[in-house]
């Protein structure tokens, strides 16, 4: 039952072209995602597997524990190459020429200028190769300096002091110095990962949302209600569809897409903490770079199963394929609308909708907290236990609701 | 084996679509006659299980079948008037799916599914899409799949509507043929196609079955006499005015008219037997003529 109701789904012209317009998704996603230029000795762009080599060992000759006597060499080294004759030419090739040296300490220098920015929010590209000295002591103290003085100026009415206080421990939580690794392929792989989501999101709530109005739109309903398992298990087998469709699918996309990007760019710094990457300096989750993949493949996951099943709730309630492939199509558009609406409560909704959970890796650095059962907790945890819930209740309903179809 | 109908009634809103109606069938080919509008489909859609009747019960063997649930399905087939099928299935993936949902095993389900694919004539173009099919080939699919849980109670909503004179007579022979032992229950406006195959026939009007019984009983019960005549062409228009006229054919001498009378319309008219369209003709007056296709 369940082969010939996935076989439905996909058999249909446009579910084939749908799953055509996923894989071609995937092809350009991975194309980008491993999209990564090497600058060489002569100061031009190399692209490829031997660029990324050629970065990697640059990057990995900096590799281990980022304490102050790799943060001073690295700042020392940046000073160096930033007062080379090549760096001070005003011939851009020969600029070009001084980059390629730097980047082995690019990403370090990065950091260098998150931590000792101005203020929380002040990011200075040139930070780095303006100042004249670093007490490297400081380089982690200067977090959760920022952030303690964010907290008071800027952000003091956004925060109660509870939240405060809950923010600047989670900071002084951070086990320091951590690991520094070239994360380049974590990195990217997280980065262009929402994107193929959000379409595969759409494609599946496309394909899922013919499962149970299609016996109503073919006109075969009653046939099907009038069999001897059209009100219990070829139910039940449309939901099982639905759900090895979704899983299926994704995790098929997810794979594909990981192992690719991942073999080609290296999975080195696996157990590198989100912190040694720029994106997530300021982040307050405690995780590596691969716990924070795996959160991102799974929020995916959920995104879709959750997205998916409201679908398919949609398409037995309506028996409509139009209103239930309207779904994922709101729930990623929607959200952009309402936050137009600045309000502080407004917000904090909008980060607990479901399209955050197609874009962990953004959705980890968001500042907003929710007191439950007494505790604070960040939108992540609670993302992952709301829509596990909901989708646990959804299939569920979408078998008591079909079954209520069959008699009128 | 019985399938027992007491005051069955359902209403749709303002509309009687089955009035208190009762009988019982056994094995045997029933014939469902009826205008369409008279109730037929939502008769049969109650006897599949797919509407709950506003008052009345229907028993198989003594037992509510809405109460049996799945295990009265399993004895059931059923072919809608408005078939559906998924259009980019395959017959066989069609009739495989279908043998599924009824809970037949794969293996048996595969044996008997290619039997009544040779059975219907469908077994060459078994791979063939269903979107592809004619519209008699997708009827004989239909039919196929009614058939496959090889059902103690077959219900047909009107099983050769769009079928042309050759697929008729195929339908009829293999309706005879399946019709041992089980009860099939076939509707249509279509005398002809119950004349020859209906042991017994229910003659359905506005709800209610007006009148069951053999087609010898049927035609015996019509209090009109049946008569043939030949008027002129001028003649046509009034007897057309004054007499339920169930046929009209043009001959050499002028218009040769069958003339359902209790008195003899005229001293040159003919009594002839009474047949099954002269009955419904009797019964459905003026609306047996509202398609095209009744006789």
């Amino acid at each position: 039952m369940i082969f010939y109701e996935i076989k439905k789904t996909v058999s249909r012209t446009g579910g084939r072209i749908a799953l055509g317009l996923l894989l071609f998704t995937l092809a350009v996603s991975c194309f980008l995602a491993v999209r990564v230029y090497y600058v060489n000795e002569e100061g031009a762009r190399e692209y490829g597997y031997s660029a990324v080599q050629k970065l990697r060992a640059a990057q990995k000759e900096w590799a281990g524990a980022l304490d102050e006597e790799r943060l001073q060499a690295a700042f020392q080294e940046n000073i160096r190459i930033r007062h080379s004759p090549e760096a001070l030419s005003e011939d851009i090739t020969e600029n070009n020429i001084a980059f390629s040296r730097l980047q082995g300490i690019f990403e370090i220098r990065s950091l260098i200028n998150e931590s000792y920015a101005e203020g929380f929010r002040s990011y200075d590209y040139y930070l780095a190769d303006r100042l004249t000295s670093v007490n490297a002591a400081d380089f982690y103290q200067n977090r959760v300096r920022l952030l303690r003085e964010w907290l008071e100026t800027d952000a003091k009415d956004q925060f109660t002091e509870a939240e405060k206080a809950w923010l600047i421990r989670r900071y002084e939580e951070l086990d320091t110095p951590f690991f520094y690794d070239y994360v380049k392929g974590w990195r990217r792989a997280m980065e262009y990962f929402p994107t193929l989501v959000m379409l595969a999101v759409m494609i599946l709530g496309y394909l899922v949302a013919g499962i149970f109005s299609c016996e109503y739109q073919s006109k075969a309903e009653a046939v099907f209600f009038a069999s001897a398992y059209g009100r219990s298990r070829a139910v039940s087998a449309k939901v099982k569809a639905g759900l090895l469709t979704v899983t299926g699918i994704y995790w098929a996309l997810a794979g594909c897409y990981s192992a690719f990007v991942l073999a080609f760019l290296g999975a080195d710094g696996a157990s590198c903490p989100v912190q040694a990457d720029l994106g997530g300096w300021k982040c307050f989750y405690h995780l590596t770079m691969g716990q924070a993949y795996v959160l991102v493949l799974l929020g995916g996951y959920l995104g879709c199963l959750f997205l998916s099943g409201l679908t398919m709730l949609v398409s037995a309630k309506t028996r409509s394929s139009v209103a239930a492939v309207m779904v994922p199509f709101g729930a990623v558009f929607l959200p952009s609308f309402l936050s137009f609406i600045q309000h502080p409560l407004m917000n904090h909704i909008l980060v607990l909708l479901p399209n955050r959970l197609l874009d962990m890796g953004t959705t980890l650095g968001y500042f907003y907290l929710y007191p439950v059962g007494g505790q604070l907790h960040g939108a992540v945890p609670l993302l992952l236990i709301l829509y596990t819930a909901l989708s646990l209740v959804l299939y569920p309903m979408q078998y008591v609701e079909y079954r209520r179809l069959s008699k009128k | 084996m019985l399938l027992e109908v007491t005051e069955l009634t359902k209403a749709f809103r303002d509309t009687m679509a089955v009035d208190h109606i009762s009988c019982t069938l056994g094995n045997g080919v029933y014939g469902l006659l009826g205008v369409n509008g008279a109730g037929k489909t939502t008769f049969m859609r109650m006897l599949c299980t797919l509407l709950l009747p506003d008052s009345g019960a229907i028993r198989w063997e003594g037992s509510d079948i809405f109460s049996m649930g799945g295990a009265y399905r399993k004895l059931l087939g059923y072919l809608p008037q408005d078939f559906g099928y998924y259009p980019d299935f395959t017959i066989q993936d069609y009739l495989l799916y279908i043998a599924s949902i009824k809970g037949l095993r794969p293996a048996y389900a595969k044996k008997h599914a290619e039997q009544l694919l040779q059975q219907v004539g469908l077994w060459d173009i078994r791979k063939q899409k269903m979107k592809k099919l004619s519209g008699g080939m997708k009827r004989r699919a239909g039919i196929a799949q009614a058939m496959l849980n090889d059902p103690q109670i077959l219900i047909l909503d009107e099983p050769t509507a769009g079928l042309d004179p050759r697929e008729r007579i195929r339908f009829r022979n293999l309706i005879s043929e399946i019709a041992d032992k089980r009860l099939v229950l076939l509707s249509t406006h279509i005398v002809s196609d119950i004349e020859y195959i209906a042991g017994e026939i229910l003659l359905m009007k506005d709800g209610k079955l007006t009148l069951t019984g053999t087609t010898q009983e049927l035609t015996a019960s019509m209090p009109e006499q049946v008569w043939r005549c030949t008027v002129q062409r001028e003649q046509l228009d009034h007897y057309l005015q004054h007499y339920q006229v169930s046929n009209i054919r043009n001959t050499a001498d002028g218009v040769e008219l069958r003339i359902l009378s209790a008195s003899c319309p005229m001293a040159e008219a003919v009594p002839e037997p009474a047949t099954l369209e002269d009955v419904f003709l009797y019964h459905f007056g003026e609306k047996a003529g509202a398609d095209h296709d009744i006789l």
